[in-house]
C-alpha cells in the first residue's frame, strides 16, 4: 500500500476541481438567473475540466502503477483507495479528454439554455464521479462515485424540466400502442433513469456489505475473492455475485434493464454523447472488467463463476442483439444511437464474460472495443446534436444538398461509423477482430452460439450505422427546417473527437495480438461481410416493405410495457390496498373506538336521568332479576 | 464537563427570548443550540465518554446524572443543528400563520417559549442518564408539541392535537410503567445501574416506543400531527421527537438486549412489513404534508430494522436517525416555503413544474430526498452498516429477508424521485414567482450541506470511531 501524498493530492484534485469550478455558475443561477455575465462563467466549468484532464494525463505518463490511500474510516478498515493500473490509466484519460470536448462543445451547444447552473453543476459533478469510479480500487470509494452519476444522470436527463419542448421528447407525441402513448418527456425520462438504476444499486450495495461483512475489506486488489466463493459456497456465490452485477447490467442498460437508456434521450445532447454513451454507460462494464481483473476467474473452475461468467456472456450478447436489431428500426438521431449504444455495452460485457475460458486477454480486447466506441459514439452523438440544432428534428432527415451545407458533420460520420462498424483496415476492425478470436476460443471449448450472434450482431450494426450516416447525408429526405449556423466550437469539438480514432488506430496497430488476430482468415471474412452490409444499408437505409417490421423495432418490441405498464400497475395495486388499509385502521382508531366510548357514555348517562319513576323501574327490574335468580337456583337445587 | 452547561443554554435562552423582538429573540435561541452543537461535535471527536451526577434519590429512583458518550452526542448534535436551523426559519414562517390566523405579533413570545422548550428537551431527554429523567423530558417535549399544534396547526387543530397528545401519552405511560417495573428489579433508574431489564418491562418499553416511532397499526396518528401541525413543529416531530423511540429502545439494548434477541425475527417481519407499507402509502398521498409523514413511517422502520441486527445494525439505527432528521427536517421546510408561498398550497395534485417559480427551495427538496434515498449524504452510510448486519445476523441464507430489505432501500428512492417529479417538475403550472426569504431556503441548504460533508473526513471517522467504541463487541 502506498502512502504517497503526492498522488492523493492529484487525484483529489482531479476529483474537486471540477465541482468546485462548477459551483460559481450553480450559485449564480439561483440568483441571477440568465444575467449576461453569468453566462459567462461556463468557461470556468470548462476549465475545471481541462485541469482534470491534464491531471489525468499526468497520471497516464508519470504516476506508476500502485494502490493509493488516504484514510476515511481507518477503525473500520474502509479507507480511500486508488489504483493507477492498465485499466485506470486509460479509462481516465478517456473519460477527461471526452468530458473536457464534450464541455467546450457544450460551450456553444447550451448557451441558450435556460437551466445553466444546473447543467454545468452536474456535468462537471458526474466527469467527478466517473473519475472516481474510474480510478477507485475501494468498493465504497467506488460506490460514491457510482451514486453520483446516478444523481448527475438524473439531473441531467431532466435538464429541461418545463417539457414544453416538443425537440425534447422521446417517440412520436400522441402515438398510441394500446393504453401507452409511446413517448416521454424529459422529467419522465429522468425518473425512469434514477428508478431504474436504485433498482440495481441496492442489490450492489447490500453485495457490497455482504464483502465487507465476510471479508472485511472493500479494497478490489486485496479481497481473497476465491477463499470467499469457497466460503459461501456455490450458492452463495451465485446470489452474491448476481446481486452485485445489478449495478453494473442496469447502469449499463442489458435486457431487461434498457428501457432507461432510450428515453435517456430526452436530455441534452451532449449528455447523451458523455454519459449515455462514452462513459457513464460504460462504467458498468468497467466495473466488471476490473472485478474480473482481480477476480481472475480464469484462475479457477469455481462452478459458480462458471455460471455468473455464462449468463454474462449470454445476457450480454442477447442484449447486444437486441440492441442492434432495434437500433435497424429506429429513426430518431439519437434513440437510434441509444440502442446502438446498448448493443456495444452487450458486447463488452460478453467479451470480459469471455475471459472466464479465455483469460485476460478478452478483458482488454473488451476494453479497447470500449475506448474505440466511446470515441466513436460520442463523435456521432455530437454530430447528432449540431443536426437537430440544424434541422430542428430529431428524425433523421438530410440529403446531399443538405450534407453540402454540412461538410464537417458529413465528414465525421463517415469517419466514426467506417471506424466503428468494423470495416478493414480501420481501428475497430481490428479491435472485433480480437473479438471474433475470442469468441472462435469459446467454441473451441464447445460455445459455438457467441461467435455466431457476434458476427450477426456486427453485420447488423454496420448497417444501422450505414443507415444513419444515409439518411442524415445523402438518401434521406430534404428537411423541414434548415438553420444551418457558424457552429465552430461544437465542430472543434467533434472533429477532435473523431481524430481520436486515428490515434487508436495508431495505438491498435502497435499491438500484436490485434494485428495478429486481424490478419486471420476468419476475422477478414466476418470484415468483408461488414463492409457488405454497411454499403448495402448505405445505397439502400429504408425499404418500404419492411415498414411493419421496422414499427415493431421502433416501438422496441414492446418493451416499454414492462416499465409504463406492468410494473407501475403492480405497484399501484398495492399502493391502493394500503390505502384501504390506512383508511381501515384510521376509520377504526379513531372513529370507531372513540364512538364506542361515546355509546358507553351515553348508555350511562341514559341511566342518570333523575326522574323517581324510571329509578324506580330500575330498582324493581334487579328485584325481578334477582328473584329469578334464586328461582332458578332453586330449581336447580343449589346450594 | 463544558458541554453540561451548554446544554443549559437554550432553556436559558428560551426563557429570554420573549422580552426581545422577534428577530433577535430567533437569533438567540438558533444561537443558544449552535453552541450546543459545536459542544456535542468536539465531546464527540475526543471520543469522550462521561457521567456527570446532578443529583441523588433514594432508591429505586438513583442518581440523576448526565450521561455523554458518542451515542448521545451523535443524537444530540443532530437535535441542535434542526432545532437551530428550524429556529431560523420559524421567523418568517410563523409570523406568517400568525397574520393568516389574524393573532397579533406579540403571540410569537409565545411561540418562541414554547418552542424552545420543547426543542431543549428534546436535547435533554439524549443525555439523561436516568430513565425518570428521560421521561421527564420526553412528557415535556411531548406537552410542548401538542400546545404548538393545538395553538397554530392546520384544520381541524384542536381534534388533531388531542389526538397526537392521547396517542403519544399512551405510549409514554407504557414506557413508564416498564421503567417502573425496572426499578422495582433494578432498585434503580440510573442507566449505570440497570443489569437487566425482565420482559415485561421490555414489551411495555418496546409496544410504547413502537407507537411512539411509529410502527404499522398505530403510524395512523403520525399523518394527522405531521400534516396539520404548523410546518417548523412538524420539522421537529417528525425528525427528531419521533426517532428518539429508536434512542430509547437502542438504549435500552445496550443494557439488555434480551428481549429483541428472544423476538428478533417476529420484530424484524413487522418492521420489515410496516417500512414497505408505509413506503407505498407514499405514492397515494396528494397531500405533501401527508406524504412526508408516511415517509418518515417508513424510514421508522429502517430503524427498528436495524435494532434486530447486532453491532452493525445499531449503528445503523444512530446514522438512519441522523440522516432522516437532516433529511426530513429540510423536506419538511420545503413544505412550508410552499405553504407560506402559495397561501397553504399543499394539495400535490396543483403542484407540478415548481422548479420554475421555486428553484431553491426545489434544489432543497433534492438535498431532502437524496438523504432519505441515501444517495451521497450520510443515509448512505446508515443503509450501509443495516445491510452489513444483515449479513452478520442471517448470513446469506435467508434471501427472502435480504430481498426484503434490499426492496425498502429500492422504494424509499422510487418515491422520493416520484414526489420529486411530481411536484417540482413538468410542466410548470400559471403561477406566480414568489418572493422567498432567505430564511425559508438558506437553513435547509446549510443542513444538506451537513449531512454530505458527514460522509467525508474527519466527520464520518469520529461519528464512527465513536460508535465503535460505545457500541463495538459482538454480535
Amino acid at each position: 500500500m502506498n502512502w504517497s501524498m503526492n498522488e492523493i493530492l492529484q487525484l483529489s484534485l482531479m476529483f474537486l476541481v471540477p465541482v468546485i469550478s462548477s459551483l460559481p455558475i450553480a450559485i449564480a443561477w439561483i440568483y441571477r438567473p440568465g444575467e449576461e455575465w453569468a453566462r459567462k462563467l461556463p468557461y470556468l466549468s470548462v476549465f475545471g475540466l481541462f485541469i482534470s484532464l491534464l491531471i489525468s494525463l499526468n497520471i497516464l505518463f508519470n504516476v506508476e502503477d500502485g494502490f493509493y490511500s488516504y484514510p476515511w474510516i481507518p477503525s473500520l478498515n474502509i479507507n480511500f483507495v486508488f489504483v493507477v493500473d492498465y485499466l485506470s490509466r486509460y479509462m481516465g484519460v478517456l473519460t477527461a479528454l471526452i468530458a473536457f470536448l464534450i464541455g467546450v462543445y457544450g460551450l456553444e451547444y447550451m448557451k441558450d439554455d435556460y437551466r445553466l447552473g444546473w447543467y454545468w453543476f452536474f456535468f462537471n459533478t458526474f466527469t467527478a464521479s466517473m473519475l472516481l469510479v474510474v480510478y477507485s480500487d475501494n468498493l465504497l470509494t467506488l460506490l460514491i462515485g457510482w451514486e453520483g452519476l446516478g444523481l448527475a444522470s438524473w439531473g441531467l436527463i431532466g435538464h429541461w424540466f418545463r417539457d414544453d419542448d416538443e425537440i425534447t421528447f422521446v417517440g412520436e407525441k400522441g402515438r398510441k400502442v394500446g393504453p401507452l402513448e409511446l413517448s416521454w418527456s424529459p422529467s419522465f425520462g429522468g425518473w425512469r433513469a434514477i428508478s431504474t438504476i436504485r433498482f440495481g444499486d441496492m442489490p450492489m450495495f447490500f453485495a457490497i456489505a455482504t464483502i465487507f461483512a465476510l471479508v472485511g475489506t472493500l479494497d478490489i486488489h486485496s479481497i481473497p475473492w476465491h477463499e470467499l466463493f469457497e466460503r459461501i459456497g456455490f450458492f452463495g456465490s451465485v446470489f452474491l455475485l448476481f446481486l452485485f452485477l445489478m449495478g453494473p447490467f442496469t447502469k449499463s442498460a442489458q435486457l431487461p434493464f434498457s428501457e432507461w437508456l432510450m428515453t435517456a434521450m430526452t436530455g441534452p445532447t451532449t449528455v447523451s454523447a458523455l454519459l449515455h454513451s462514452a462513459t457513464m454507460v460504460a462504467a458498468g462494464t468497467y466495473l466488471f472488467m476490473r472485478l474480473s481483473w482481480y477476480i481472475q476467474p480464469w484462475n479457477a473452475e469455481t462452478p459458480a463463476l462458471a455460471v455468473v461468467y455464462s449468463v454474462v456472456l449470454f445476457l450480454g450478447l442477447i442484449s447486444a442483439f437486441y440492441g442492434a436489431i432495434v437500433a435497424l428500426g429506429l429513426r430518431e438521431r439519437k434513440v437510434l444511437l441509444a440502442a446502438s449504444t446498448m448493443s456495444s455495452l452487450g458486447l463488452m460485457f460478453a467479451s470480459s464474460a469471455a475471459s472466464f475460458w479465455i483469460g485476460q486477454i478478452a478483458i482488454i480486447v473488451a476494453f479497447w472495443y470500449l475506448m474505440v466506441h466511446a470515441f466513436a459514439k460520442a463523435s456521432l452523438f455530437l454530430v447528432a446534436g449540431h443536426l437537430i440544432h440544424a434541422t430542428h428534428d430529431r428524425f433523421c432527415s438530410g440529403d446531399r444538398v443538405f450534407s453540402r451545407k454540412m461538410k464537417a458533420a458529413f465528414a465525421v460520420t463517415i469517419v466514426a461509423t467506417l471506424f466503428l462498424s468494423g470495416i478493414p483496415p480501420f481501428t475497430a476492425y481490428w479491435v472485433k477482430s480480437a473479438m471474433d478470436g475470442v469468441m472462435e476460443h469459446l467454441a473451441e471449448e464447445g460455445v459455438i452460439l457467441p461467435f455466431y450472434l457476434l458476427v450477426l450482431v456486427s453485420v447488423i450494426y454496420s448497417a444501422f450505422l450505414a443507415k444513419f450516416l444515409s439518411l442524415n447525408f445523402m438518401r434521406g429526405e430534404k428537411p423541414k427546417h434548415e438553420h444551418v449556423e457558424n457552429a465552430n466550437l461544437m465542430k472543434l469539438a467533434y472533429s477532435i473527437m473523431v481524430s481520436m480514432l486515428f490515434i487508436l488506430l495508431y495505438a491498435v496497430s502497435h499491438e500484436h495480438h490485434f494485428v495478429e488476430e486481424g490478419h486471420l482468415v476468419t476475422s477478414f471474412a466476418v470484415g468483408v461481410l461488414v463492409t457488405v452490409s454497411y454499403l448495402i444499408a448505405l445505397y439502400k437505409p429504408s425499404v418500404k416493405a419492411f415498414s411493419r417490421v421496422g414499427v415493431f423495432l421502433t416501438d422496441r418490441m414492446y418493451l416499454p410495457f414492462l416499465n409504463d405498464f406492468i410494473i407501475p400497475k403492480i405497484g399501484w395495486f398495492i399502493a391502493a390496498v394500503v390505502d384501504y388499509a390506512n383508511r381501515g385502521i384510521d376509520y377504526f382508531f379513531h372513529q370507531a373506538i372513540p364512538s364506542f366510548f361515546d355509546w358507553i357514555s351515553r348508555l350511562i348517562r341514559a341511566v342518570q336521568k333523575g326522574y323517581l319513576p324510571s329509578y324506580l323501574r330500575i330498582v324493581a327490574a334487579w328485584i325481578m332479576i334477582f328473584i329469578v335468580a334464586i328461582a332458578i337456583a332453586g330449581w336447580y337445587g343449589w346450594p | 464537563m463544558i458541554l453540561v452547561y451548554l446544554l443549559t443554554l437554550p432553556f436559558i435562552a428560551s426563557l429570554l427570548a420573549p422580552f426581545l423582538n422577534p428577530k433577535k429573540a430567533t437569533h438567540l435561541l438558533s444561537l443558544s443550540f449552535l453552541i450546543p452543537f459545536v459542544g456535542a461535535l468536539a465531546s464527540l471527536a475526543m471520543l469522550s465518554t462521561q457521567e456527570i451526577n446532578l443529583v441523588s434519590f433514594s432508591p429505586p429512583v438513583g442518581d440523576f446524572y448526565i450521561l455523554i458518550d458518542p451515542i448521545s452526542n451523535a443524537f444530540g448534535l443532530t437535535v441542535c443543528i434542526v432545532s437551530a436551523m428550524v429556529a431560523y426559519y420559524s421567523l418568517p414562517y410563523m409570523q406568517h400563520r400568525f397574520e393568516e390566523m389574524g393573532l397579533g405579533s406579540d403571540e410569537y413570545r409565545k411561540y418562541i417559549i414554547i418552542f424552545g422548550f420543547y426543542a431543549a428537551s428534546m436535547l435533554w431527554l439524549v443525555y439523561s442518564g436516568n430513565l425518570v429523567l428521560l421521561y421527564i423530558f420526553l412528557e415535556i417535549s411531548l406537552i410542548t408539541s401538542f400546545l404548538l399544534i393545538y395553538l397554530y396547526g392546520y384544520g381541524n387543530r384542536r381534534w388533531v392535537g388531542i389526538l397526537y397528545f392521547i396517542w403519544t401519552n399512551v405510549a409514554g405511560v407504557l414506557m413508564l410503567i416498564g421503567f417502573i417495573v425496572v426499578a422495582l428489579d433494578n432498585s434503580s433508574l440510573a442507566i449505570r445501574d440497570i443489569s437487566a431489564i425482565s420482559m415485561v418491562a421490555w414489551l411495555l418499553i418496546f409496544v410504547g416506543m413502537v407507537i411512539k416511532l411509529p410502527g404499522l397499526g398505530p403510524h395512523i396518528w403520525l399523518p394527522w400531527a405531521h400534516a396539520e401541525a404548523p410546518t417548523p413543529v412538524s420539522a421537529l416531530l417528525s425528525p427528531l421527537t419521533v426517532g428518539l423511540a429508536g434512542y430509547i429502545l437502542l438504549r435500552a439494548y445496550l443494557i439488555d438486549p434480551s428481549f429483541i434477541i428472544a423476538y428478533r425475527n417476529p420484530i424484524l417481519v413487522y418492521a420489515i412489513i410496516s417500512s414497505i407499507y408505509a413506503g407505498f402509502a407514499v405514492f397515494r398521498q396528494t397531500d405533501y404534508k401527508r406524504l412526508l409523514a408516511y415517509s418518515t413511517v417508513s424510514q421508522m422502520g429502517y430503524i427498528l430494522i436495524g435494532l434486530c441486527l447486532g453491532t452493525f445494525g445499531l449503528i445503523g439505527v444512530v446514522i438512519q436517525y441522523m440522516s432522516h432528521a437532516f433529511g426530513k427536517s429540510i423536506l419538511f421546510m420545503t413544505a412550508g416555503g410552499l405553504i407560506a408561498s402559495y397561501h397553504g398550497l399543499r394539495d400535490i395534485r396543483k403542484m407540478g413544474g415548481l422548479h420554475e417559480y421555486v428553484p431553491s427551495l426545489s434544489n432543497a427538496a433534492l438535498l431532502g430526498f437524496m438523504n432519505l434515498g441515501g444517495i451521497l449524504a450520510i443515509g448512505m452510510f446508515g443503509e450501509f452498516f443495516i445491510l452489513r448486519g444483515v449479513v452478520d445476523v442471517f448470513s446469506l441464507a435467508n434471501v427472502g429477508l435480504i430481498l426484503a430489505i434490499v426492496f425498502i432501500f429500492i422504494l424509499s428512492g422510487w418515491y422520493s424521485f416520484y414526489t420529486l417529479k411530481k411536484i417540482f417538475y413538468g410542466t410548470p403550472k400559471a403561477m406566480e414567482r414568489p418572493k422567498i426569504s432567505r430564511y425559508l431556503d438558506v437553513p435547509l441548504y446549510l443542513i444538506g450541506i451537513l449531512s454530505i460533508i458527514f460522509i467525508f473526513p474527519p466527520l464520518i471517522t469520529m461519528l464512527l470511531n465513536g460508535l465503535k467504541a460505545v457500541i463495538g463487541g459482538g454480535v
